[in-house]
């Protein structure tokens, strides 16, 4: 049976039906299924995606509130098993408040140890941003089919998206190579954050690799029309089949369909 | 009956007009003695509730409807006219469907003014529910801003950067969370607008032809369901319609703030969502219903025309309401303005499932405490609307009274006639480019952009900021391209209302335009001062003629609109006009768009359109602190071969940028095509004085802002650019080159491109850090 990917969504979540179709176009069979979905339903699926938005308004703190939500037991359940867990912007902030990730010491935390917070400009921002592969592809499930220091295009679109945690905490991620992306320019050199994270961390995994938070948005930056910046956009100028054609964080999402083939 | 009456038959008018004021009424005594002699009886407490909202100016159009007809409403891009809550345009055909892109435009000035977060947040709300109850998906919002001063060290200032910084925080706050991208707006700093901001917002949905759900009762809908959907009922937001339609008192501002509604943007990302599931369910069942936002005057303003629209009537039960506290009064149930919430008129075969969408499968009562979708009435064959409150009847009223055309003649004042523009600045060096572009209405808005979510649904394909319109491509897999974008200049305005009017149509075909887009509809939000005095009527009248003038002569249909009145200072003194225009342009193919950053050294750089000497209303006037009268002029045939040149060439793959002339001028234009939006660019452009500049002065060649194209043509293709402009017989003036040096050469000045971005980059990060 071909594996199915469920998109959990929360109520206040908003990304859901982007990032539904960007795990399409990857060859994924993927589910948007709410809230109130049945719990051994939800259990049933190979892999969770948690999109982005505000998911319980961000009440508390980002993420806060779903992390508790009933939804999240199957998650855990999955995470513990090595099912494949991605979280997009909202989605990595719940990741990381329900202590999947980092998930040191191999399970997950009853509190969280890392959380993205509030940006260092006290304010929402919304920029096109390049991440690059910070880690050996292997270090993680999700990236593990990506090459080695891939620089991918993707949105940054958060008012809390700064890594921060105790420096003992950030010590042991440098040290255990759970940040898997950092912020970088288009050539992969390091910069400074754009929201000021920790490490310049974009994305962060758990000691067994098969959770990734990430921050910006792959899904909003998968096909080529959407990189209005980029030179290949330019250079695709009159050719329509080109400019809808799968392009720079679809390689994340194919990264991702070849880690659930593979099982 | 047996209702509380408002006495007026046997009533003074001294005694009238102090019950209207004990109740809070913005209706005069005239309205009221026309409202009981049209029902030939006193009317009722909650009666006279429910007419203060339909009769407000905001509802009823009462000052502005007969101008509005002279607005072209009509042509082959016309799906639906300005009848309903939106408008909508034919984008085209896709996968076997004719789509349509719906439109709205309003204004949330007052309540941004007084509680700017809530206002503003409440303004986006309010236009997305419009859009959303045409049975479309919401796919985009744009927010024309208008706020004062921000620039002066006094307390004016001070407050108007605490307006501009919370109005942007709250549509921010609140486009972000539901979902939808910000695409375009625009933003001006005027003394005009200290006391009274304007806080426009836009919303863009897309839907098939086959798929409209209108805002009235199907045919044959007697006895048929209406449904309430969406927060519990409230106090807040009692006396919305008649607040919007008053002047802003300093005294009773406190008063006035329980009038502001309060949003949830997180209960209505939930409603639109179980919306969109019910729209999916009703096109497989080939159910034909209606739907309507709830606005002004509440669930009676909403259900009264819902069913007056289809010829019925309406028996409304109050206590069927969901409630967020109890003993609320039955005229605030019925007329307040608790927001997030839409009415449907179901066949009440399906109204079960309806509400298990809302109530079950998205679990609105725990989103929310006490929201939810609950039936609260029906609709009748009697066109009477009847309203019932624990057990007593507390309305009934016939709807040709309640829902008819209302009209109020208004004074026509005098305007006065613009003085001669002698002694005029006519030479002037370059050099003054960086303080031109640090200018508060020039310089970069990436600060405020940035705080938007401008990519949420993964179909931008030109942000805002990155061209002179934001593109989204709608439909997955599609070509087709909607390009939006908004205009309308208060320095224009204050001067002439008319031709500002006429100068903002013309701006926004140009900025869809320029990304090489087909300018298919307008909407306006008419933001002008009180109607009940004649000057300011009078710039109404001026304006309306304008646009209509205007909208003709460029082919270009207004779909829909919206106006504000009673925009003034606390001394009496209009807002400047603004007639803030719309335009929504459909792209074919979305491959063949162009943005206004210059692309590649060695293209040559062309000027479409003339340039004028005039200056009023420029930049550059304030900057030099000098008086002038003369506006830039508008020929609509020139414009309109300007603008068909212009996309063909962009369609056609020989221009590579292209950006339009306006607020700064020419080297302004210039200066931003350099740019990368959040980056000083690489490429650069060397200029060389045309012949134009020693004719007209260098002052109008530079820093006029007559509008016009600036255009990086692709080397290879300059003959046939030239051509092109030669059959539509347009003057074209080649500028000079673009360069592989950062830098911009003017003759002999020149500039680096850097220290040209960080003038233009900087000055609104202080009030936007």
């Amino acid at each position: 049976m071909t594996p199915r990917v469920a998109v959990l969504t929360f109520p206040g979540s908003n990304s859901e039906v982007e990032t539904v179709r960007a795990c399409q176009a990857a060859g994924m069979t993927t589910d948007l299924v709410h809230w109130t979905a049945d719990l051994d339903h939800v259990r049933s699926y190979a892999a969770y995606v948690l999109p982005g938005g505000f998911a319980y308004e961000d009440r508390v703190r980002a993420g806060a509130i779903a992390a508790h939500d009933r939804l999240m037991q199957a998650v855990r359940e999955g995470a513990d098993v090595g099912k494949l867990v991605l979280g997009i912007c909202n989605g990595a902030q719940i990741l990381l408040e329900a202590g999947l990730a980092p998930g040191f010491g191999g399970t997950y935390e009853a509190r969280p140890t890392a959380s993205f917070t509030h940006n260092a400009q006290r304010a929402f921002l919304c920029r096109a941003v390049h991440v690059q592969l910070a880690v050996e592809p292997r270090r993680c499930a999700l990236t593990a089919a990506l090459p080695r220091s891939i620089v991918l295009p993707m949105w940054a679109s958060h008012g809390e998206g700064r890594l921060a945690a105790h420096p003992d905490v950030l010590a042991q991620l440098e040290a255990k190579n759970h940040v898997v992306f950092r912020y970088s320019d288009e050539r992969g050199n390091p910069i400074e954050a754009p929201n000021g994270s920790a490490l310049a961390a974009a994305a962060i995994t758990n000691e067994a690799g098969n959770v990734l938070a990430i921050m910006p948005h792959p899904e909003r930056s998968n096909v080529l029309f959407q990189q209005v910046w980029s030179p290949q956009r330019r250079a695709a100028w009159g050719n329509r089949e080109q400019i809808l054609s799968p392009a720079g964080g679809h390689a994340f999402f194919t990264a991702f369909a070849a880690a659930l083939k593979q099982g | 009956m047996n209702l509380d009456a408002f006495p007026v038959l046997a009533a003074s008018d001294e005694e009238i007009s102090a019950l209207a004021k004990h109740h809070g009424l913005a209706l005069s005594v005239e309205d009221l003695r026309e409202i009981a002699g049209k029902l030939g009886r006193d009317p009722g407490i909650v009666e006279v509730h429910a007419f203060d909202a339909q009769w407000s100016e905001h509802c009823s159009y009462k000052s502005s409807r007969p101008l509005l007809r002279q607005l072209p409403t009509e042509g082959l891009t016309v799906m639906l006219g300005p009848a309903e809550d939106a408008g909508i345009l034919r984008l085209g055909e896709w996968d076997g469907s004719t789509w349509g892109i719906v439109i709205a435009h309003e204004s949330h000035n007052h309540p941004s003014q007084l509680v700017p977060f809530e206002g503003a947040a409440t303004g986006i709300g309010g236009i997305v529910r419009d859009v959303l109850c045409m049975g479309a998906t919401v796919i985009g919002v744009a927010d024309p801003l208008r706020f004062g001063r921000i620039d002066r060290a006094d307390p004016k200032s001070e407050h108007a950067k605490y307006v501009a910084k919370n109005v942007v925080r709250g549509i921010g706050a609140y486009g972000n969370a539901i979902g939808v991208p910000n695409i375009a707006g625009d933003v001006y700093f005027h003394e005009g607008f200290d006391d009274n901001c304007l806080v426009n917002v836009v919303a863009l949905g897309l839907l098939r032809d086959s798929d409209i759900i209108h805002s009235v009762a199907p045919p044959k809908s007697v006895g048929w369901d209406i449904v309430l959907v969406g927060k519990a009922t409230d106090r807040s937001g009692f006396g919305g319609a008649a607040f919007s339609s008053v002047v802003l008192d300093a005294d009773q501002s406190e008063a006035q703030r329980s009038a502001v509604q309060v949003p949830d943007p997180f209960l209505k990302n939930v409603i639109m969502r179980a919306s969109y599931r019910v729209f999916e369910m009703l096109r497989k069942e080939r159910i034909t219903a209606g739907f309507k936002d709830l606005g002004a005057g509440g669930i009676m303003g909403c259900t009264a025309e819902l069913v007056s629209g289809g010829g019925f009537g309406a028996e409304i039960d109050l206590d069927r309401v969901l409630l967020a506290q109890d003993g609320l009064p039955p005229a605030v149930i019925a007329v307040g303005e608790t927001q997030e919430r839409l009415a449907w008129v179901l066949p009440r075969s399906i109204t079960p499932r309806v509400l298990a969408i809302y109530n079950e499968e998205f679990s609105l009562p725990l989103v929310a405490q006490g929201a939810g979708a609950a039936v609260i009435g029906r609709v009748t064959e009697a066109r009477e609307y009847v309203l019932r409150h624990q057990g007593r009847e507390v309305m009934r009223t016939p709807l040709q009274v309640l829902c008819g055309e209302l009209r109020r003649q208004r004074n026509l004042g005098w305007i006065s006639h613009t003085a001669e523009d002698n002694d005029l600045p006519h030479w002037v060096e370059a050099t003054l480019l960086p303080e031109i572009l640090a200018h508060r209405d020039v310089c970069s808005r990436r600060p405020i952009i940035e705080r938007y979510d401008s990519v949420v649904r993964g179909t931008t394909a030109i942000p805002a900021g990155y061209a002179d319109a934001g593109v989204i491509c709608p439909i997955p897999g599609a070509p087709l391209g909607v390009a939006l974008s908004v205009d309308g200049n208060p320095r224009y305005g204050k001067i002439d209302a008319k031709r500002a009017a006429e100068l903002a149509v013309c701006e926004a075909h140009r900025n869809v335009v320029a990304v090489g887009a087909r300018p298919i509809g307008l909407t306006d939000c008419l933001n002008f001062g009180n109607p009940e005095r004649g000057d300011h009527y009078a710039q109404l009248v001026a304006a309306v003629d304008g646009l209509a003038e205007t909208a003709r002569g460029l082919g270009t249909p207004f779909v829909s609109g919206n106006v504000s009145l009673y925009n003034e200072s606390t001394t009496g003194e209009a807002v400047p006009a603004s007639s803030i225009v719309a335009c929504v342009g459909s792209i074919e193919d979305v491959s063949r768009t162009v943005t206004s950053r210059f692309t590649t050294a060695g293209s040559a750089i062309y000027l479409v359109g003339e340039r004028q000497p005039n200056l009023a209303g420029s930049v550059f006037a304030e900057v030099r602190a000098f008086q002038a009268f003369a506006l830039p002029t508008v020929s609509y045939p020139q414009v309109k071969r300007e603008l068909e040149m212009v996309l063909s060439a962009i369609t056609s793959g020989t221009v590579l940028a292209a950006h339009d002339i306006s607020d700064g001028g020419l080297l302004v234009t210039l200066a931003e095509m350099t740019f990368a939006f959040a980056a000083p660019g690489t490429i650069g452009a060397r200029i060389e004085l045309a012949d134009l500049a020693k004719t007209i002065g260098t002052a109008g060649f530079f820093f006029g802002e007559a509008g016009g194209f600036v255009l990086e043509v692709d080397p290879k293709r300059e003959s046939d650019f030239v051509s092109l402009a030669g059959e539509f017989a347009l003057p074209l003036t080649r500028l000079g080159t673009t360069i592989a040096q950062p830098i911009m050469q003017i003759d002999e000045t020149i500039f680096s491109i850097a220290e040209l971005f960080d003038a233009w980059d900087q000055p609104l990060q202080e009030v936007y850090p």
